[in-house]
């Protein structure tokens, strides 16, 4: 069972599931209307989502009380762990994945930011000290 | 003669059939163990703009756990199988042109709740400020939370027809 669940805001659903479940190992779950998909990949279930009217059925893309769009974007992000960054940074380059910056060595990883087709970033690490890995907790 | 008096609470030894599809599955299920990261739990990165303000509110408000503050400007927390990274936008986050990451967008992680109302009243009782009010939508009700930094949490309760694969 997924035990972590997160949504990203898209603007087209097909496109990112396509890109998720292409490149980054994710297993489509559930498609159940244009606006909404469950992904899963390990731990992680992944809810996609594109912005839809306030009477919409699917509650989680509405506008707000004041108007306010949900929207892609941002800098907040899941972060997936690969074992080896720079391979998996010139497949993605190679398969023409966009990327925020350059692989940036922090204390306890090695991290970049790549961006889905809607432009929210998801993070890849490659630990580099034992607290970063996940199995260490 | 007589047996042992307990025999009569013991259930008898059935014979059974081997099954090699059950033995293939766990084999499967075993060796899936040796992939990196997968099934492990998941890691989230949020920027806040105050890390004591954050590690309070996600420590205090949603039940997180401290694991490692080794900086003033980064926080590791846990909750179940989440692991939530605090980050204050600092140098080692920015873009090659300069340009700092910062709190905020709609992107967020989801936690489940099994009493939504409640778990509002709570919240709102204790200063928690929303984006909106609780919606229902074909599954769940839902509602989004903010950090005090502005990021979004989207607490959750399954409704009627709610699925999860097992």
């Amino acid at each position: 069972m997924s035990t972590v669940s997160v949504r990203y805001i898209v603007n087209d659903v097909d496109e990112a599931m396509a890109f998720y479940c292409r490149h980054l190992g994710f297993e489509e779950q559930m498609h159940p209307d244009p606006a909404f998909a469950m992904l899963t990949r390990g731990d992680l279930r992944l809810v996609l989502v594109s912005p839809v009217p306030a009477d919409h059925r699917g509650g989680g893309s509405r506008p707000m009380p004041d108007g306010a769009k949900q929207e892609p974007g941002g800098w907040n992000r899941f972060m997936l762990e690969v074992s080896d960054l720079d391979a998996t940074v010139d497949t993605l380059r190679e398969a023409g994945i966009r990327f925020r910056n350059d692989i940036v060595t922090g204390v306890g990883s090695k991290q970049i930011m790549a961006e889905d087709p809607s432009g929210n970033p998801i993070e890849l690490f490659e630990p580099i000290r034992a607290e970063a890995r996940l199995e260490a907790s | 003669m007589t047996g042992d008096p307990l025999d009569a609470l013991r259930l008898p030894i059935v014979p059974i059939d081997p099954r090699p599809e059950f033995a293939a599955a766990l084999l499967r299920r075993l060796e899936a163990r040796e992939e990196p990261a997968l099934g492990r739990g998941a890691t989230v990165r949020y920027f806040v703009d105050d890390l004591d303000a954050a590690v309070s509110f996600y420590c205090e408000q949603l039940g997180f756990e401290e694991e490692l503050r080794p900086s003033p400007v980064f926080a590791m927390l846990y909750r179940g199988e989440l692991r939530l990274l605090l980050s204050v936008p600092s140098e080692p986050h920015a873009l090659p042109d300069g340009t700092l990451p910062e709190p905020g967008g709609w992107n967020r992680i989801s936690l489940q709740v099994s009493d939504l109302d409640a778990a509002v009243r709570a919240l709102r009782e204790r200063g928690a400020r929303f984006r909106n009010e609780i919606a229902s939508g074909v599954a769940v009700r839902q509602v989004l939370l903010e950090d005090p930094a502005g990021n979004p949490i989207e607490l959750f309760e399954p409704s009627a027809g709610y699925h999860e694969r097992s």
